[in-house]
């Protein structure tokens, strides 16, 4: 490692650690039986109404302050950077007659308010992202304008990776397996899957999809965002409708918008809109026309990954089957993480998956692997292997990533090391149980269902963003921030995504933290009505308190709302 | 109580019972009015200028009238049917009972089986040169014969297949047990690594830019990186012969979208001329941004965009040009550095965006974007494919890297690959029996070969000919309907499979026919077989595969 800073990222050479410490940092062994939950199976009850809690409304207007504050000296910031130093600004400028790249206007946000926080983006990571991630270290100069890198790097408490099971591990099953299919296939791209692309890996990928998912035939691809960009295509046209949720992903929105088919967009989680939008659109017809629609399409999230929250499915089944309409769902992040045998939102709900007509899901987050997949009835999929553009102009699946799908999927049901992805599943429910209801009880806002791997902890004012995630690398854990335009514009979040493989008193750890700099920005404003408060008013319970009664509480559903 | 005073003359003959009533209620307003605070000046106001011009407050009565109306009757748009309007509920039900949707997806008709069933799968191995080859999709519909005999593979797209280097698989392994296998993240997230920092400055460096930016996947990159540099008025000058995933970028692009004639450079300057005249004359408040988009190496032909003269029209009428080089990475130039040294040309001033495929010559999985600082830092915040996806496995971009360092240190897989290429151009464009049937639309420099029937035999054997098929083709657009088939094209696309089969069966040769997806090809496009090279074969093999194809297309042509 070279002291000489560089503004370049440097490759980190790796520890110096015995096999037996790599694996805990990779993965952290399990310190007491006590730190399970086995999820059960909703057995077809919906969810409730939401609870949201809301934060006093000096907050709000706090928050508006500051971006007023942000808006009013980034407009100053340039005016007088385009007066006085014209020539840093390159990117916004005309230049011998060509437009800029992007307009004073569009870059406004990115200029003056993202830049101020690009430190908490994009940090550079090396090794494993697993329990422990090692963050490289990076000086930032000039108002984030450009960083330089001193060659030295900072173990840190991982809970920003989408590791939910902890497949993230370069020891054990699933790297072995895919060392071996190196061995066997080599890492040789061929090209498009209908012209060479398939070998006998993907078909037996498929098939164990297929199967974890319940439905007769599944396709892989080789990235989760593209599977989505590039299905909607194959089947939806001019003449046909999407009822997509507000808070879809962009890759579904992408999608959507590339087949051409028209969108009503109802609001999250809201089945009355729902309902109301499916009767008015079948009456209606398509607009000018007034053709009815030649294909419903309802396309929802399992899990939203910013709110935490589910889709409520067994009432968007029973409207779908009332109404004839089809049904999309994206297992993005439940897919694995949830369910009491972690095989997603139908899991949870014990809904059979024939109601669902398409499910989708990607291998990135709990497979610890890459990519996506969409299962459907074989005739379906028989007819999109032929239809979907990926299939036939785009890149295969890589080949150990393959292996690294079939080994973790496997090890979830239980054919290898039997036994071990039960407790995968109960340590990333007994986890996200604890965080949340310990969250609650000192007092934070968390958006979310209880089960839910992702905890959205809220932070309102965008100044508290950068303050939050630069005191958390401190004190060396890694988390997310993120605000507008991911999530409404006074809604600024952390985004705790819990893992398998940390363990209670890594939980304790960030508990501690994350308590003493909640009491630093003030971000303890919750009303407990959506949950923590045993008595009505609002929770703020002691740091100690919580952490000695939470982890036998947090078993029970009688503590949480939804 | 004052008493209410009279407002009408008592000559004209009223009621006195409405008289009175009018006459209290005039009261009662007008007093319940002055007591508003502030009142006095607006009655002050509209007396005098009653008194100026009595035509102005008969006026502003009726334009307040209006206003009302108006307000009021917003929410009813026109032409469009409020919910329940007009209808009972009992004809709402009706109607929500009566509406039957199509199937989600259309079942795989018979008559399209075929394609399901060519569906090629590599048995027991990896994608190399010599594979056991089985067909169908699944292994239950498909044939096993082909399992049993070694095939000799003419279609992969790793053209310099420096995956299989050992060196290469080593680093691969290697990163696996450092970094395990997926990276967990997207890259604002701490999803990058250092690896796939090095690799962007590995592909910077090694193709003359200033950043190069990773992607997940190849065909990806175009339709994210287009629309997050465009908005409604800007302008795209686009190829007519572009690849599936331009044409999906130019529609996500929000632009307006000119074609020109394929490779055709005086069709491009009619086209430019004629949109600086239009601009000219429009008088735009702010300059709209403006690409020229097109292929290094046509996906679809084969064929190479003539660079210099794009290059010197897009700095004449100043313009950005977009170079999708999926094909042509690793394949042009003396070290496979792409179109830009195939015409000596450096990459940083002639090309403003370039994209391409980690998965084509580089063998490994992924895409990439070539360009300056300003527009790659831009893309790492507005390209949806890199913000909202995780980055791609750790070992896939070591590989590359380690696949771009032997190709700087004189690897000669790039000039065993254009010996290659040549060879089999030369055998298929200068066959005499073959010109007869087929004809050769790509380039010397090209390793994939493309060819489709001559215009003649197409005329004889199905009695169509490439406009009509585009007619035929048009027609249904026009229609909006998207599932038919044209059935010329269907055809022909099925007497191709055969040569590819006659191929397979008859020799061991596996070629491909070009999957194209009809319904996804917005511009005109006929039916062709690619053969491709690559860098590990040897003159012989790829000789004796030239010999077996020309037997296959023969046996079926004559």
């Amino acid at each position: 490692m070279s002291s000489v800073s560089n503004t370049k990222v440097p490759l980190i050479s790796p520890e110096e650690v015995s096999i037996e410490d790599k694996k805990a940092n990779e993965f952290g062994p399990l310190t007491s039986k006590e730190y399970l939950h086995q999820v059960h199976s909703r057995n077809g009850k919906g969810l409730g109404e939401p609870i949201l809690d809301a934060p006093p409304y000096y907050v709000s207007v706090i928050t508006y302050l500051n971006y007023l504050i942000l808006i009013i000296l980034g407009n100053i910031h340039d005016f007088l950077g385009m007066t006085f130093q014209k020539d840093r600004h390159p990117d916004i400028v005309e230049k011998d007659g060509i437009a800029p790249w992007y307009s004073k206007f569009e870059s406004f946000f990115v200029r003056r308010m993202k830049k101020r926080i690009d430190d908490c983006f994009s940090r550079p990571t090396t090794g494993v992202p697993g329990r422990f991630i090692r963050c490289i270290d990076r000086i930032s100069h000039d108002l984030n304008e450009y960083f330089t890198y001193p060659g030295t790097s900072t173990m840190c408490l991982n809970l920003s990776s989408y590791n939910y099971l902890g497949f993230a591990q370069s020891e054990g099953q699933c790297t072995d397996a895919a060392l071996e299919a190196i061995k066997k296939y080599g890492i040789n791209s061929g090209g498009p899957r209908a012209q060479i692309g398939t070998t006998d890996l993907h078909v037996a990928t498929e098939r164990y999809v297929a199967d974890f998912v319940g439905k007769e035939d599944a396709m892989v691809f080789s990235m989760g965002y593209g599977t989505n960009a590039n299905f909607f295509d194959a089947f939806l046209d001019s003449k046909c409708l999407v009822i997509s949720d507000e808070l879809n992903h962009a890759s579904i929105r992408t999608g959507v918008r590339l087949s051409g088919a028209a969108v009503k967009v109802f609001k999250h989680n809201d089945m009355a809109a729902l309902e109301k939008i499916i009767r008015e659109q079948i009456v209606q017809g398509q607009p000018k026309s007034h053709r009815p629609w030649k294909k419903i399409l309802i396309c929802v999230e399992g899990l939203f990954s910013m709110e935490g929250t589910m889709c409520n499915l067994p009432e968007i089944i029973e409207l779908k089957k009332k109404y004839k309409c089809y049904l999309f769902v994206d297992e993005a992040h439940s897919i694995g993480a949830m369910g009491p045998k972690g095989r997603g939102v139908c899991d949870v709900f014990g809904v059979d998956p024939a109601d669902i007509d398409i499910l989708m899901g990607t291998f990135t987050k709990s497979f610890g692997a890459a990519g996506g997949y969409i299962a459907a009835d074989k005739a379906m999929i028989d007819r999109l292997r032929l239809d979907v553009s990926t299939a036939s102009y785009g890149e295969p699946m890589p080949v150990p990533v393959l292996a690294q799908i079939i080994s973790s999927l496997r090890t979830i049901t239980g054919e290898l090391n039997p036994g071990e992805g039960q407790e995968r599943l109960q340590r990333i429910a007994f986890n996200s149980r604890y965080l949340r209801l310990a969250l609650q009880r000192l007092g934070f806002i968390v958006y979310g269902i209880a089960d839910s791997p992702v905890v959205p902890m809220l932070l309102y004012a965008p100044s508290k963003m950068p303050a939050f995630s630069r005191m958390m690398l401190q004190r060396k854990i890694a988390v997310v921030v993120v605000s507008y335009p991911a999530t409404p514009l006074i809604e600024s979040r952390v985004r705790f995504c819990v893992s398998a493989s940390l363990t209670k008193e890594d939980i304790d750890y960030l508990l501690r933290h994350v308590s003493e700099v909640g009491d630093k920005l003030f971000l303890k404003v919750s009303t407990g009505k959506a949950g923590g408060s045993l008595d009505g008013r609002p929770p703020r319970w002691d740091i100690e308190e919580v952490i000695k009664r939470t982890p036998a509480d947090c078993k029970d559903d009688k503590y949480f709302m939804a | 109580m004052t008493k209410p005073p009279e407002i009408l003359p008592s000559s004209i003959p009223v009621p006195a019972g409405l008289v009175q009533t009018s006459a209290y209620a005039w009261f009662y307003l007008r007093t319940l009015f002055e007591k508003v605070p502030g009142t006095r000046y607006i009655v002050s106001y509209v007396k005098k200028s009653h008194q100026d011009d009595p035509y102005r407050t008969m006026v502003e009565i009726v334009l307040i009238i209006y206003g009302i109306v108006y307000f009021l009757g917003k929410p009813r748009k026109k032409g469009v049917v409020v919910p329940g309007s007009g209808l009972s509920a009992r004809e709402v039900e009706a109607l929500l009972e009566e509406w039957e949707p199509e199937p989600l997806v259309e079942r795989v008709p018979d008559d399209q089986k075929w394609r399901l069933n060519a569906l090629p799968r590599v048995v027991g191995g990896g994608i190399v040169n010599q594979v056991r080859l089985a067909r169908g999709a699944t292994g239950n519909t498909s044939d096993e014969n082909g399992a049993d005999h070694v095939t000799f593979n003419c279609a992969s797209h790793n053209a310099l297949q420096l995956t299989q280097h050992p060196e290469v698989v080593a680093v691969a392994e290697e990163t696996i047990r450092r970094y395990g296998v997926g990276a967990c993240g997207p890259a604002g997230f701490y999803g990058n690594q250092d690896v796939h920092s090095r690799l962007e400055y590995d592909m910077a460096r090694f193709f003359g830019t200033e950043s190069a930016v990773l992607y997940g996947q190849d065909f990806c990159v175009a339709p994210s990186v287009v629309p997050a540099f465009t908005k409604r008025g800007d302008v795209i000058v686009a190829d007519d012969q572009v690849n599936v995933s331009l044409q999906n970028a130019l529609q996500l692009s929000r632009s307006t979208v000119y074609y020109f004639k394929h490779n055709d450079m005086d069709s491009l300057e009619e086209l430019l001329i004629h949109l600086q005249e239009r601009e000219l004359q429009e008088n735009l408040p702010a300059l709209p941004r403006k690409f020229i988009v097109t292929e290094g190496l046509f996906h679809r032909l084969g064929d190479i965009a003539p660079l210099p003269d794009l290059v010197r029209l897009k700095n004449k009428y100043r313009y950005r040009l977009f170079v999708d080089e999926t094909f042509s990475i690793g394949v042009l130039g003396a070290t496979g550095r792409g179109v830009t040294e195939h015409f000596n040309m450096a990459r940083s001033s002639s090309i403003d965006i370039t994209t391409g495929s980690l998965a084509t010559a580089m063998g490994s999985s992924g895409g990439f974007v070539l360009g300056d600082d300003i527009m790659s830092k831009h893309q790492r915040i507005g390209s949806f494919a890199y913000c909202y996806s995780a980055s791609l496995p750790s070992y896939t971009v070591a590989a590359v890297s380690k696949v771009i360092e032997l190709l700087e240190n004189g690897n000669d897989a790039v000039a065993k690959l254009h010996a290659l290429s040549d060879k089999l151009h030369v055998f298929f464009s200068q066959d005499k029996a073959l010109s007869k049937y087929i004809q050769v639309t790509s380039d010397p420099a090209s390793y994939i070969l493309h060819f489709r029937l001559t215009p003649e035999f197409r005329l004889q054997k199905f009695n169509s000919s490439e406009e009509q098929i585009f007619q035929e083709r048009a027609i249904l657009q026009k229609k909006g309907i998207s599932e038919k088939h044209v059935e010329a094209y269907e055809l022909e696309d099925r007497f191709l499979q055969c040569i590819v089969d006659t191929a397979l069966h008859d020799s061991n040769v596996y070629i491909c026919r070009s999957t194209y997806i009809y319904k996804h090809e917005t511009l005109p496009i006929v039916p062709s077989i690619k053969i491709c090279c690559n860098a590990t074969m040897s003159e012989k093999e790829l000789l004796d595969a030239c010999n077996a194809v020309k037997q296959a297309v023969l046996k079926n042509c004559v």
